[in-house]
């Protein structure tokens, strides 16, 4: 199983060069090949939403995807979210604590800045059902929502 | 709160400051941190639930490309000592534990052979041509099954599988039934669950050949206990070893242990001279990381007409699988102590089973005592079942006041700084207990099957040395804590504690803050390295608060001290007793009014470490403080909780309609972070309730491997918990801190519980068993009609 290939990815807006076996998954090429590490690991069988990065900027499940598949594609990762100052979402969930270990946080991070800028001005079920998606073991998910609702409504007053 | 006016930093609700690097990707978990030219692991894990080895062949996976090794059992037997776990308990047999097993596997999943390679793809690939040649032997797949007569042996060194058991008396139980309006039976079974850390298991251990010593990076919830193990486990001296623990994805009690394949991965580093890594997946981790809970209680009670509890009789088994991380009798045990929690209760006995079956070895998860308050709070509303009394008169007739206070349990546990009754109280008002039993009537007339329960808890946390003393266990429940300041006048602290998410970072430094009179943006904590910290017995039991918390705030008051005693000698002061700091600057009260002195901590500082000679007489120079510090045998917080639910009778699907907590967990250092742990723990044990299950089948195959298989709440499925203070100091502990973070898994377990057979009522079915489940629900359900509509109708 060694037969290596490079190939060519877009990663946080950067043309990126891997050499990897057909069979490694995205998620590990972005942590080990190319030391994105914030893009997590929780099951490796698409449930728990960790690793969720955006792919030509739509939610998807890192795990699950082959980095070959994504030669041509564009994916954006948490480290190009929030570099300079946090986004409205990071820093809502940081003011309603809606994080403890913080494990799965990127990944819900990158959930809902796709989200928010397809639904603008979502419901509190519409966020839970979304959210739903990633599993959290520590909060509870109460804050989470809240955050994700206060996070939509600084986006809204933001906008021209 | 009382609390908030006596504090000037505790009890401040302060964002986290860890956040910002987890929420933007940069915090550091074990899988993030870089060893160069680490080699991987990946364990050969055994299918059958119990099976003798009879040869393992490793020829194919060692010509896979890539592959540095294949080990067993008894390679690892030479560079590695047994886990003996013998503390001297009556009727606790002593186990041990093989690093790998030698002779026989003894769960689905136990790891037989460890492949080790140039890459996780390839140790995975290569663990696959691992061939071990096994003779079935008759799996031990229940309680029953471990307890029958003739039973296989789970441990075969052991005269029966029956791993523990005590038995305690206190008054004449056998009186009291005599004497009894009634005797009230009640069943409670809790299901076997796991832990589910976002983060799964995982270590890094690097061997310096030339230095001999370990540097062992691990998630890890008790950095220090979990040195002395890997040093005494591979022959080495707790000074060859060092323990990192970085950022922890979550632990909830599964991050204590030295698991068998930590201690593989750090011998076999120092056996092949290379740095070698091992990542559970999540199947592994939800098969052989370790599991918790699955016991089955039978209480018996003696009650008057009027609901009065005169005396109670309890049984526990519990399922402890096959191997012993822990005393077996560590969790029941507690469970037997603290059951009669907010009643009062003085005739009492308990017996505790504790049974190997063929199952993965337990260990405690957050709150190991979970099932106590749905054993008692469960057995009240059997009582009011029973007796058709309104469950909370029941309550109200048992429970402990104030005036009652201390309370010595029959058990011996004393209760003090408690609020049981006010709790209730709130909860009950809050939820609105009356008019809910109006709604409650009306919507049956719909067909429609609302319930509400009541669970009080009394929750131990925080267990001092005298309590592990008193229980025979080794081991010590103190902790240790130091805080320097530095030349400059900020602040670094460490404590012996092992965080995963609980927001140490802020709110220890708030403690450190109350204690020596600085901003606690100026105060650093630093965990995690036992290079660093000082030996503490770290996080566990909800013991961070106190212990911890308390350890460091003692300290920082032991650092204002000095502080002061030199501030009086520069301010020409023949005493410090009318000193003070505050925000770091030192303020002197002159008639009832404090007032700057325009000193401040970055002066003392200087002087402390760059003038020494302009020091008072005996204060040697540097600012650099310790203590430890060891809590009171046991602090108890409490709490009711109350939940309302519907069951939809057809389909059995459960829905929280509401839930309500008020809670008494003492001075809260940050309400933020408390909040935080309140709802978490609800969370946790709402999940546990409704969804989670490791299921075993007859043969003792897992057949929850997956998360499509072992369910854990989504945010469609968990309420929003609403939450009431009531905080009452603890008199005994530095600050007034009780603990907490436990109790929440507790108080949902009951609560939801009593409500569903409280929406169940008018069908004659009382739900024994978890979790909830749609299938379980309508298994109750199926054939019964709802006896008080259909009389209506006839």
């Amino acid at each position: 199983m060694s037969d290596k290939r490079t190939i060519t990815l877009t990663v946080n807006g950067t043309t990126r060069e891997a050499d990897v076996e057909p069979r490694r998954l995205l998620s590990d090429v972005l942590r080990e090949d190319l030391g994105l590490t914030g893009t997590h690991v929780g099951c490796e069988h698409g449930v728990c939403g960790a690793c969720t990065v955006l792919i030509d900027d739509k939610p998807a499940r890192a795990c699950l995807t082959y980095a070959v598949q994504m030669e041509g594609h564009e994916i954006t990762t948490i480290e190009a979210v929030g570099e300079e100052t946090l986004s409205p979402l990071q820093q809502a969930l940081h003011e309603e604590h809606g994080l403890q270990c913080g494990f799965c946080t990127p990944g819900i991070v990158m959930t809902f800045e796709a989200f928010l800028r397809e639904m603008p001005d979502p419901s509190e079920a519409q966020v839970r059902d979304v959210l739903s998606g990633n599993l959290c073991r520590c909060t509870g998910y109460q804050n989470i929502v809240v955050a994700v609702l206060k996070a939509a409504a600084v986006m809204r007053e933001k906008r021209p | 709160m009382t609390a908030r006016s006596q504090f000037n930093y505790i009890g401040k609700p302060l964002a986290r400051k860890e956040d910002r690097r987890l929420v933007t990707g940069h915090g550091r978990y074990l899988d993030d941190i870089v060893v160069p030219g680490a080699l991987h692991a990946c364990f050969v894990r055994s299918p059958h639930a119990h099976a003798k080895i009879l040869g393992i062949s490793v020829e194919a996976a060692h010509e896979v490309p890539g592959v540095v090794g294949v080990f067993t059992g008894k390679d690892l037997a030479q560079w590695t000592n047994r886990l003996r776990q013998a503390p001297r308990i009556e009727g606790l047999q002593p186990t041990e534990i093989e690093t790998l097993p030698t002779d026989k596997v003894r769960f689905h999943g136990d790891p037989v052979a460890v492949v080790v390679a140039s890459d996780r793809y390839v140790a995975e690939d290569a663990a696959e041509l691992v061939e071990v040649d096994y003779e079935m032997l008759a799996p031990v797949a229940s309680l029953e099954a471990a307890l029958a007569p003739g039973a296989a042996l789970v441990d075969d060194a052991l005269p029966s599988n029956l791993v523990s058991h005590q038995s305690f008396s206190a008054g004449n139980v056998e009186a009291r039934r005599k004497e009894a309006h009634a005797v009230v039976e009640a069943t409670f079974y809790q299901h076997r669950q796991t832990h589910v850390p976002m983060e799964t298991r995982g270590c890094a251990a690097v061997w310096d050949q030339g230095r001999e010593h370990l540097t062992f990076h691990i998630g890890n919830q008790v950095p220090h206990p979990l040195r002395s193990a890997l040093a005494g486990r591979l022959g080495l001296s707790e000074s060859q070893v060092t323990v990192i623990s970085p950022d922890v994805g979550g632990g909830f009690g599964q991050k204590i242990a030295l698991y068998r394949e930590e201690l593989t991965v750090a011998a076999l580093a120092r056996h092949l001279k290379q740095p070698l890594r091992w990542r559970e997946d999540r199947s592994e981790n939800l098969m052989a990381a370790s599991h918790a809970r699955e016991n089955l209680c039978h209480t018996r009670t003696s009650v008057a007409a009027d609901g009065r509890i005169l005396g109670i009789e309890l049984e526990i088994f519990e399922d402890f699988g096959a191997y012993c991380f822990y005393p077996a009798n560590y969790m029941s045990r507690v469970v037997a102590m603290i059951l009669t929690g907010p009643y009062r209760i003085a005739d009492y006995t308990f017996e505790v089973k504790v049974a190997l079956t063929n199952k993965c070895g337990n260990g405690p998860m957050r709150a190991p005592m979970a099932i106590t308050s749905w054993v008692m709070d469960g057995t009240i509303d059997a009582i009011a079942r029973q007796l058709e009394l309104d469950p909370l008169k029941v309550r109200r007739v048992n429970m402990l006041r104030t005036a009652d206070l201390p309370y010595r349990m029959a058990t011996g546990e004393t209760l003090e700084d408690i609020t049981p009754a006010e709790t209730l109280e709130s909860a009950v008002a809050s939820i609105g207990y009356d008019a809910f039993h109006e709604r409650q009537r009306a919507l049956r007339e719909e067909g429609r099957y609302i319930g509400l329960g009541l669970c009080t808890v009394v929750e131990s946390t925080t267990y001092g040395s005298a309590f592990y003393k008193t229980t025979g266990i080794a081991g010590s429940g103190h902790e240790a804590a130091w805080v320097r300041i530095e030349p400059s006048g900020v602040i670094n602290a460490s404590v012996g504690l092992g965080g995963s998410g609980q927001g140490y970072e802020t709110a220890l430094s708030q403690t450190v803050a109350e204690g020596l009179g600085v901003d606690p943006s100026m105060v650093r904590i630093l965990t995690g390295n036992t290079d660093v910290a000082p030996y503490g017995m770290g996080s566990r039991g909800a013991r961070g608060g106190t212990a911890g918390g308390g350890a460091l705030y003692l300290c920082a008051q032991k650092a204002a001290e000095q502080v002061l005693r030199i501030a009086a000698h520069r301010l020409g002061l023949n005493s410090a007793q009318e000193l003070r700091l505050l925000d770091g600057q030192v303020e002197r009260r002159i008639n009832n009014e404090w007032t700057g002195t325009g000193l401040f901590l970055t002066d003392i500082a200087r002087t402390a470490y760059l003038d020494p000679t302009n020091l008072p007489e005996g204060v040697a120079p540097g600012l650099d403080f310790s203590l430890t510090y060891d809590p009171p045998p046991m602090t108890y917080s409490n709490s009711t909780h109350a939940c309302e639910v519907e069951v939809d009778t057809r389909t059995g699907r459960l829905t929280i309609l509401r839930y309500v907590v008020s809670e008494d967990c003492g001075t809260v250092i940050n309400p933020i972070v408390v909040r935080g742990q309140q709802q978490g723990a609800i969370a946790m044990g709402l999940s546990g309730s409704l969804f989670e299950q490791v299921v075993y089948d007859e043969n003792g195959q897992n057949l929850s491997a997956t998360f499509a298989d072992y369910l854990v709440a989504t945010a469609c499925e968990l309420p929003e918990v609403e939450i009431l203070h009531n905080h009452t100091p603890n008199k005994r502990t530095p600050a007034g801190i009780k603990g907490m973070a436990e109790g929440g898994v507790m108080g949902a377990i009951g609560a939801v519980s009593n409500a569903v057979n409280d929406a169940l009522a008018p069908f004659g079915v009382a739900a024994t068993h978890q979790p909830l489940s749609p299938q379980y629900l309508r298994s109750l359900l199926r054939g019964r009609a709802d006896r008080n509509r259909q009389e209506g109708q006839d």
